[in-house]
C-alpha cells in the first residue's frame, strides 16, 4: 500500500489510538480523573446537609445546585488534565516527535481533544447521576428533593456532566496556546474564576457581563429555576461551549504557525 | 534523498541558516559538520517540518514534509533523545509513536530487541541513562523502516561502548542503500563514521566534499625537509616559485613543489638531503582551517581542542 492510498479515516483512527495510548500510560491521567470523579461526589453529598440545615427566609433550595457548585472543583482536576496533554510535550521536547511523525498538526490538535473530551464527558456525567442520586437523597430526607423523572430534570442532570468536558478541553487549547504547564493552568483558572468576580458588581452590570462567564453559563444550564438576569439555558448553553471552542479555534490558528 | 534548495532561516534579528544548498544521496553516511551554532539542528528541523523556513525549501525524496502521509515510513530521525515523557515506559512511548502512522505491535517489540531494550521495556523513561534513551530513539526512528535517516548529534553524551555501536550501525543503515545524515560539531567523531561532508558555519555551506577530497584540499598540506645546507636549499626552492617556512628545529616546511621535486632539486645541486616527509593535515586541521572564520564564538587564546587529541600528528611537528 503507497502512502498516499491511506484512507483519511484511517488516518484519523492512527492518530487518535495513538493520542489514547499516550493518555493512557501517564499516571497523571489516573490520578486527575480520581480526584475530579471522587471530589465532587463527596462534596455534593456535604453540600446537600450544609444547605438544608442552613438558616433560610423563605427562599427555596435548588434541589440540583449542590451537584453543580461541588463540581466546580473538580474541573481545577480536568483543566489540568487538558492542559498537561500539550505542556508536557512541548516543555519535553516530545512535541517534535509527534509533529514529525503526525505533520498535519491540526489532527494532532482534533484527536487530542476528542481522547481528552470523551474520558472526560464520560467522568463528568457519572458525577453528575451520581451527585444528583447522592444529593437528592439527603433532600427527600427533607422533602425537598426531586426525582429523575420531573420534566426539566435529567437535561439539566445532563447539562451538569458536561462541564468537565468543556473545561477539559479548554485547558487543552490553553496548554497549547501557553505551551508551559504553569502558565497554561494559571490562564485557565483566570478565565474560568477571573469572570465570575464581574458578577458581584452592581446590577444591572453584575448580570450583563456575567452571563458570558463559563460559571454562569453552567448554573444557568442546570439549574431547575434559572435566573432571570442571565441569558435563557439554551443560550447559555451556548455560551458554556463557546468558551473550549472559541480557545481550540485560537489553538488550531496558531499551531501550525508556531516553529515547533 | 534529502535536497536543501536556498534555505534561509531567520530567528527575529538572528539568521540561523543562509542560503543554504545541498543534497543528500543515498548509500553513504554523509557527516552534516560545524561549530556549535552553525544552524545544523534548524537545518534538520525544516527538513523535518517543525520549522518553517524563511525562504526556500527543503525536500524529502522529491517531497515536502508537509505533504507525506505516515512520514515515518519515508523519514527516520532523531533529534533530541532526552525528549520523553517521564513518567510514560519505553514501550507505550514507541508504540504511540507506532500508532500514530499505522505502525503495529509487533513492530514496536522487534525494535525493542534490535535496540536491546526488551528488558526495560516497561520501565518508566525517567530512569533511563542518555545512552537507553539514544537507543529508544533510534527505535522510534526505524520504526517505519524509513529510506532516509536523520540522526542530530547522536553520540553527544554517549560512552565508548555507545558510540561503537551507533557508528556501526549508521554504517549498516547506509550500506542497505538508504540515506543517512548525521550532524556532528566534531570532525574527529565524523572521520571515523562519514564518506560524505556536508560543512556549514553561520547558516552558509563551506564545502560539500567527501572524506578523503577534504583532506586534499586543504591548504596546510606541506613537505617537510631536512638538510646539512637548508639555507642553500631554500634558496633553490624559492627560485622555483614555491614558499619555504623554516621551522624551529632547523627543517623547511616546502609548499608548492612536491617531495619528488624537491629530491631532484637537491640531487642536482650535490644538497645531501636528511628527510622528505609528504605532510597532509588531518582531517581533524583540515576541518579548523574551513571553520575557522566561521565559529561564532571562539576563544581568544588558541588552546588545544581536548575532545581530538592527534598523537601523529603532534609529533610531526
Amino acid at each position: 500500500m503507497t502512502a498516499t492510498a491511506v484512507p483519511l479515516a484511517v488516518r484519523a483512527r492512527d492518530v487518535l489510538t495513538s493520542e489514547w495510548t499516550k493518555l493512557r500510560s501517564t499516571r497523571s491521567t489516573y490520578w486527575t480523573l480520581l480526584v475530579a470523579v471522587a471530589t465532587p461526589i463527596g462534596l455534593s453529598a456535604l453540600v446537600a446537609v450544609t444547605l438544608v440545615n442552613a438558616p433560610r427566609h423563605g427562599a427555596q433550595v435548588d434541589p440540583l445546585l449542590p451537584g453543580l457548585i461541588s463540581q466546580e472543583y473538580a474541573v481545577l482536576a480536568v483543566g489540568v488534565l487538558g492542559v498537561l496533554a500539550f505542556s508536557t510535550e512541548y516543555s519535553t521536547g516530545l512535541i517534535r516527535i509527534t509533529f514529525a511523525a503526525v505533520p498535519r498538526r491540526r489532527a494532532v490538535l482534533a484527536a487530542k481533544a476528542a481522547v481528552i473530551g470523551a474520558v472526560t464527558l464520560v467522568a463528568g456525567e457519572v458525577v453528575a447521576f451520581a451527585s444528583f442520586a447522592l444529593v437528592q437523597a439527603v433532600l427527600s430526607g427533607h422533602r425537598e428533593g426531586v426525582s429523575l423523572s420531573r420534566p426539566g430534570v435529567p437535561g439539566a442532570v445532563l447539562a451538569d456532566g458536561l462541564l468537565l468536558f468543556v473545561v477539559a478541553t479548554m485547558g487543552l487549547g490553553l496548554g497549547a496556546i501557553v505551551r508551559h504547564t504553569a502558565g497554561g493552568i494559571a490562564a485557565l483558572v483566570g478565565l474560568i474564576f477571573l469572570p465570575a468576580i464581574v458578577g458581584l458588581l452592581p446590577a444591572p452590570w453584575g448580570g450583563r457581563i456575567g452571563r458570558f462567564t463559563l460559571l454562569d453559563a453552567a448554573q444557568q444550564v442546570t439549574a431547575l429555576h434559572p435566573a432571570t438576569n442571565l441569558f435563557a439555558p439554551a443560550l447559555s448553553l451556548l455560551v458554556l461551549l463557546a468558551w473550549p471552542a472559541l480557545t481550540l479555534l485560537a489553538a488550531a490558528l496558531l499551531i501550525t504557525r508556531r516553529d515547533a | 534523498m534529502i535536497e536543501v534548495d536556498q534555505l534561509v532561516k531567520r530567528f527575529g534579528a538572528v539568521t540561523a541558516v543562509d542560503g543554504l544548498t545541498f543534497t543528500v544521496r543515498p548509500g553513504h553516511v554523509t557527516g552534516f559538520l560545524g561549530p556549535n551554532g552553525a544552524g545544523k539542528t534548524t537545518t534538520m528541523k525544516v527538513i523535518l517540518g517543525l520549522d518553517a523556513p524563511t525562504s526556500g525549501r527543503a525536500l524529502v525524496n522529491h517531497n515536502s514534509y508537509q505533504d507525506l502521509i505516515r512520514p515515518l515510513h519515508q523519514v527516520g530521525a532523531l533529534l533530541d533523545a532526552g525528549a520523553l515523557h517521564p513518567g510514560r515506559t519505553a514501550e507505550a512511548h514507541l508504540l504511540s509513536v507506532a500508532q500514530s502512522n499505522g505502525i503495529g505491535r509487533r513492530r514496536v517489540t522487534e525494535m525493542l530487541q534490535l535496540t536491546g531494550l526488551e528488558a526495560v521495556a516497561n520501565r518508566k523513561l525517567k530512569g533511563f541513562s542518555l545512552g537507553m534513551k539514544q537507543r529508544l530513539g533510534i527505535a522510534v526512528a526505524l520504526l517505519g523502516d524509513p529510506p532516509v535517516l536523520m540522526f542530530d548529534e547522536p553520540v553527544n553524551g554517549l560512552d565508548t561502548e555507545g558510540i561503537a555501536w551507533i557508528r556501526q550501525f549508521m554504517r549498516a543503515l547506509a550500506a542497505d542503500g538508504r540515506t543517512v545524515l548525521v550532524s556532528s560539531h566534531l570532525m574527529s567523531e565524523m572521520a571515523q563514521t562519514a564518506d560524505r561532508l556536508i560543512v556549514i558555519g553561520r547558516g552558509r555551506l563551506i564545502a560539500d566534499t567527501t572524506t578523503a577530497q577534504l583532506i586534499e584540499s586543504s591548504t596546510r598540506s606541506d613537505v617537510l625537509v631536512r638538510s646539512p645546507r637548508a639555507a642553500e636549499l631554500a634558496d633553490l626552492i624559492k627560485a622555483r616559485g614555491a614558499t619555504v617556512n623554516p621551522e624551529e628545529d632547523g627543517g623547511l616546511a616546502v609548499t608548492g613543489l612536491d617531495a619528488p621535486a624537491i629530491g631532484d632539486l637537491a640531487a642536482e645541486h650535490g644538497i645531501a638531503v636528511h628527510a622528505l616527509i609528504p605532510r597532509s593535515p588531518s582531517l581533524e586541521e583540515a576541518y579548523l582551517d574551513l571553520t575557522g572564520e566561521s565559529t561564532d564564538y571562539r576563544a581568544a587564546t588558541p588552546s588545544p581542542q581536548p575532545s581530538s587529541p592527534n598523537p601523529e600528528r603532534a609529533s610531526t611537528r
